[in-house]
């Protein structure tokens, strides 16, 4: 999976998050900080992140929702765990 | 399940002891009364669920442990109180720690985990003691998030402030409400509409048992 088609799928889940924040994610790109830009609160992003586990396969181990800023954080913590789960 | 398990029952036995030598006492001091909304709020709550309340004080868990005494329960409080020196008391009573600033995965996770395994767990949506004299603040909406992936219902449990060093406690029970089925499909508009939904059915409660007192 490329990283393209990484931030393909997070489009679709920031969608089903909420619909401002995908809106937002096309205006800004990776550097979209998710909770000025993308407007997510604590709670948006557990959701969030819950929703990636279910889509892409992966457990977010040891990390804490204050840890990512970005998209591109988000999407670099997601490629290294596919890359250690073998599927990228 | 955590009630009287075989097997497991006894990683329980410091919080049956603390929770036995309590209710005598608490029973006296307290003289509780127990209301409840309607005929399925007066159910016995069964399996899994989350019980939320109001946060008038320090005393809530024990009232709450009074409110549904025929259940273990696990509540979350913050990761702050199991760095203090009385931390060992909050990991042998299964309180389940939860970092307020900085919300760790983990925390979620094991929530998840204890209402999909059948316990009761038991949080304070306000998130802080609010000492307005009853008068709800706003619900953190964590809570429908957890219950929602969870399938389990949310309980919610008013705890009418005292107005008197000695008067009874009183306390109201709602009926169960199924999170998920208001959620679904519609991210977080859905779970920001649940956790509205549960303030104005604590707000219910706090009305009703108004007039049930008066």
């Amino acid at each position: 999976m490329s990283r393209e088609e990484i931030i393909a799928r997070l489009k679709t889940i920031l969608l089903d998050t909420d619909e401002r924040s995908a809106a937002a994610l096309d205006a800004c790109g990776e550097d979209a900080e998710l909770t000025t830009d993308l407007g997510l609160n604590s709670v948006g992003m557990l959701f969030m992140v819950i929703s990636i586990e279910e889509s892409f396969g992966v457990v977010f181990e040891n990390v804490a929702i204050g840890d990512f800023v970005t998209v591109r954080d988000v999407v670099d913590y997601l490629e290294t765990r596919l890359k250690e789960t073998g599927a990228l | 399940m955590n009630d009287v398990k075989k097997g497991k029952s006894s990683s329980y036995l410091f919080y049956d002891f603390v929770k036995a030598t309590a209710a005598l006492p608490g029973l006296i001091w307290f003289r509780p009364k127990i209301l409840f909304a309607n005929e399925k709020a007066r159910e016995r709550i069964r399996g899994g669920a989350l019980l939320i309340a109001n946060h008038i004080g320090f005393f809530d868990p024990v009232y709450l442990m009074i409110a549904v005494w025929y259940r273990r329960q696990h509540f979350v409080c913050l990761k702050q109180f199991f760095e203090s020196s009385w931390g060992w008391f909050f990991r042998a009573v299964h309180c389940i720690p939860i970092d307020r600033e900085n919300v760790g995965l983990d925390s979620v996770r094991e929530i998840i985990r204890h209402l999909k395994n059948g316990d009761l767990v038991s949080m304070f949506p306000e998130g802080q003691i609010n000492r307005a004299d009853g008068e709800l603040a706003g619900f953190k909406s964590g809570m429908v998030l957890m219950a929602a992936q969870s399938g389990k219902p949310v309980i919610p449990v008013y705890i009418r402030p005292k107005r008197r060093r000695f008067e009874r406690l009183v306390m109201m029970i709602g009926e169960p409400v199924d999170v998920k089925a208001i959620a679904a499909g519609s991210g977080m508009a859905g779970i920001e509409n649940a956790a509205k939904l549960l303030r104005q059915r604590e707000e219910e409660l706090k009305e009703r048992i108004g007039r049930s007192v008066e």
